[in-house]
């Protein structure tokens, strides 16, 4: 998955005329200790409100509004128009979002931890093996037709994903169940040889390839969602409209109007129905990253996302009490081609990114919003040993480089960094540009595409230096590591390491928590040694969430189960409208 | 006159031909296709996806069953949003796009002519300059400028209006204004010189000489004449102001035609891209030949040849 910034000129205009008057600038109000303790959200214990791991300050004024226009109704902006809203064939997380809120999976997430909590199924068994699991699906719960919600309805839908026909962006992730692989390459015609099977209506087992740890964080993702068989066959591509589609999550699908909003509402036969305090969502199709903040700044939205407000932004909105930001899990990095000479070189490569100085590139352009990191793996795993990443030492990549044969860089050739059309990654480029100018004496021009011919390029290996970025599916280190296999096709550097990839495929087969951990780490170290990626930070979120919205919590994925949020008035916050 | 009327719609059909025989071909020439992501999608998808749309097939193929759906106005699905087709699309976007093209030019039309009116008959004063002077500036500056401006000061600042989204009659006022602020100052100076022009011909002064009062020279007799620039720009100015919104409507978060167009041509969309220039083609086209039309009804010299 791939993050995309991008920030307009236009909304550097607004930002100066902020500047120049100071109107939007915040006061910076007194840091003030208190925090806001609210209510638990069903299920949970007490939480402190506003928990971003930035410190909150409740005593400052919003950026946005301070109560909310109707407690019942919650708004955000949600990017551009989504295209698909068929769970199956998704791939972005704004279309997850949406998904996640009329569909409802065999688990949920849980609010704060994204840990699974019982959904369509109630429990689920795991043999000792860690190759089955069996799931015991929900009596009663319904699809907004009436019918019932069985376990063949997710026999059907894992399926479907898999089919060798089904365009689904995210199939690979299926491939830890037995024969799903075997099934979409068409080496398998019968997909009764797949290990997804309903026992009965209310049995789902599934069996594994390899014993796969991170399964049941797998199964949240939004490709394992169920679709309803029936409303699918019948209306094929167009089964997804607002007249047509049948779902079983909290919400409904109200209104879909292209290019301008979506609206789900509350489904009072959704099973949880009960613990569901919102009645109306929307969610707005805007594109532009400035009008979205305008929109949250005029009170319009409750939320604009991670995502939608790019660095620039952040100094002017980062004193308000409704900004947070957190950890993310993912990485910021770049690629090398190593099939072209001289990134070939193992030494090339390390001298290069030995002349990055991450520190000051998140300081300087990216206002500290992200965090400078030299390993592949992003920080936010407690149980990881992460290896020693990639430090900023001029010293050791001159020498390196004098060691490939080009001293002081005399001889390198001329390269091209190739990133597609955003401010951002253009800044960072300037900079690394003129960190390897400086540093190594080497030279090397820039390359800007628009997104469709920069992923041509990367997928082509039609580059020698690309921007690139990996945003965690699931909460394990595994999600970063396994793309970089040798041929996975998203590893796009053309690197191929036979010790990584039984490393990493080990890991993905080992029982003991720790032993497999260390396991992933060894491969992770090999990738930093061999240095075919570049890493040169970690992403964290940076949001504005209303102080009313209550049952939001900063995680680790940016995801907020859309059925625990509610909205209330908050008691003496200043600067209300 | 209706042979006239006839032929012009005739003349069409070559002319979307060419229109839709390049765009078919460039649109196909750019890097990459409509199945890129990020995250790649498995090769056996893109392969069935490829075979449903009929992309693998040799290009001439593709071609041939291309102009023979358009001729039957079926221009297929979008290949980004699969549950709607293209004709669905654009008909969705186009009332509004309509509305916002439509509200701008009346806008224009209502301010600018009168400017222009008084600018011409004071000509040289500061009735004249003031306004002209505005009209340059309306010229020049740039919509997605303005437009941020106005947001910030009537939306953040002063809070009267909301600064985006496509709803009520407060959601309309800024990006109508934003949209008209060059139809105003296109018309406004059009008007003023076509009326210098007027006010100097022998049948003005036959007017005045018949003592005429001064406004019923102007509305009667200068004004008639004098519009006729105006009408001539009012075609590709219709045309414009609906097809060419794309910034406005990106800046408000307007659901229009616009914002399809941009990015269908980025996700390599072609079926949309198809959709949309041969709409905005039909659109430019149309309006043009009924403003020959008006000519011909405003100015008796014109003859319907």
């Amino acid at each position: 998955m791939g993050l995309e910034s991008t920030a307009g000129k236009r909304g550097a205009l607004v930002i100066a005329l902020a500047l120049a008057t100071g109107i939007s600038v915040p006061r910076l109000a007194a840091r003030g200790e208190a925090r806001a303790v609210v209510a638990p959200p069903p299920g949970g214990a007490s939480a402190i409100a506003n928990a971003s791991t930035s410190s909150p300050k409740p005593q400052a004024r919003s950026f946005g509004r301070s109560h909310p226009a109707d407690p019942r109704v919650f708004r955000f902006t949600n990017g551009t128009e989504p295209e698909v809203l068929d769970p199956a064939l998704m791939s972005a997380q704004s279309d997850g979002r949406i998904a996640r809120g009329i569909f409802e999976g065999l688990t949920t997430e849980d609010p704060r931890t994204l840990d699974p909590l019982p959904g369509m199924a109630t429990s689920w068994d795991i043999s000792t093996d860690g190759l089955k699991y069996t799931f015991h699906v929900r009596h009663g719960a319904l699809w907004t037709n009436g019918d019932a919600v069985t376990a063949r309805d997710f026999e059907y839908s894992w399926l479907r994903v898999l089919h060798p026909d089904t365009p689904a962006r995210y199939a690979d992730i299926f491939y830890v169940i037995r024969n799903a692989r075997a099934y979409k390459k068409k080496e398998i015609i019968d997909a009764q040889q797949v290990g997804i099977r309903a026992a009965n209506d209310s049995t789902f087992v599934v069996d594994l390839a390899t014993p796969t740890p991170y399964f049941m964080q797998l199964v949240s993702y939004y490709p394992f969602l169920p679709v309803h068989k029936a409303t699918v066959e019948a209306f094929g591509d167009r089964w997804t409209r607002p007249e047509h589609i049948v779902t079983n999550g909290p919400f409904r699908l109200g209104v879909h109007k292209p290019n301008d909003r979506i609206e789900l509402v509350r489904d009072p036969a959704y099973w949880d129905a009960v613990h569901v305090r919102l009645d109306r969502i929307i969610l707005y199709a805007t594109e532009d990253l400035s009008t979205m903040l305008n929109m949250y700044r005029a009170g319009m939205t409750d939320w604009n996302p991670s995502g939608y407000l790019p660095a620039q932004y952040v100094p002017y909105v980062r004193d308000y009490n409704d900004f947070r930001s957190g950890a993310y899990l993912g990485t910021y990095f770049y690629s090398f081609n190593v099939t072209q000479k001289p990134f070939d070189d193992v030494r090339v490569r390390r001298a290069l990114a030995s002349a990055v100085d991450r520190e000051k590139i998140v300081k300087y352009l990216l206002y500290d919003s992200k965090t400078p990191w030299g390993g592949i793996v992003p920080p936010g795993f407690e149980k990881y040993p992460y290896p020693q990443g990639v430090v900023f030492d001029p010293e050791k990549g001159r020498a390196l480089l004098a060691e490939a044969g080009f001293p002081g860089g005399k001889g390198f050739p001329k390269f091209e960094i190739l990133f597609n059309t955003s401010q951002d990654h253009r800044k960072i480029a300037e900079a690394i540009q003129e960190m390897w100018k400086r540093e190594l004496g080497v030279d090397v021009s820039l390359s800007n595409q628009e997104f469709a011919s920069y992923m041509k390029a990367t997928v082509g290996l039609q580059y020698q230096v690309a921007r690139r970025s990996w945003i965690a599916d699931y909460k394990d280190p595994n999600t970063f590591l396994y793309m970089l296999r040798g041929g996975d096709g998203n590893n796009r550097s053309g690197w191929t390491n036979a010790r990584f990839d039984s490393l990493v495929t080990a890991a993905g087969a080992e029982m003991d928590p720790a032993r497999r951990m260390r396991t992933l780490a060894g491969a992770e170290q090999i990738a930093l040694n061999e240095m075919p990626f570049l890493p040169i930070y970690a992403y964290r979120t940076v949001e504005l969430v209303a102080p009313y919205v209550r049952g939001w919590y900063p995680t680790a994925l940016d995801n907020h189960p859309l059925k625990y949020l509610w909205l209330e008035r908050v008691a003496g916050t200043g600067g209300g409208r | 006159m209706t042979r006239f009327v006839v032929r012009r719609l005739l003349s069409i059909v070559p002319t979307l031909w060419v229109i839709v025989t390049i765009t078919f071909f460039l649109i196909r020439l750019a890097p990459g296709g409509p199945f890129v992501s990020e995250r790649e999608i498995p090769a056996e998808a893109k392969a069935a996806l490829s075979a449903k749309y009929g992309l693998d097939q040799p290009m001439h193929v593709q071609y041939f069953r291309y102009l023979t759906n358009v001729a039957r106005f079926d221009f297929g699905p979008s290949y980004k949003f699969p549950s709607r087709s293209v004709r669905e699309i654009i008909l969705g976007a186009l009332p509004t796009s309509l509305e916002l093209g439509g509200l701008a030019l009346l806008f224009a039309l209502v301010i600018g002519i009168p400017i222009g009116a008084i600018a011409a008959m004071r000509q040289n004063s500061a009735w004249d300059h003031v306004p002209m002077g505005f009209a340059m500036l309306g010229v020049s500056i740039p919509n997605f400028v303005l437009g941020p401006l106005l947001i910030f000061v009537f939306a953040l600042t002063l809070r009267w209006l909301p600064p985006a989204l496509w709803g009520g009659l407060s959601h309309k006022i800024l990006p109508v204004i934003t949209l008209s602020a060059i139809y105003v100052a296109y018309i406004a100076r059009l008007t003023r010189g076509g009326m210098l022009e007027v006010t100097r011909q022998d049948f003005i002064r036959t007017a005045r000489a018949k003592g005429l009062p001064e406004w019923r020279i102007v509305v009667r007799h200068a004004l008639r004449g004098g519009l006729l620039p105006v009408v001539s720009f009012l075609g590709p100015a219709v045309a414009r102001a609906v097809t060419g919104a794309i910034v406005v409507e990106k800046i408000f978060a307007i659901p229009g035609v616009g914002q399809y167009f941009v990015n269908a041509a980025f996700n390599r969309d072609y079926t949309l891209v198809m959709g949309v220039v041969i709409f905005y083609a039909g659109f430019l086209i149309l309006f043009n030949m009924i403003v020959d039309v008006m000519y011909g009804l405003l100015d008796p010299r014109v003859q319907m040849e």
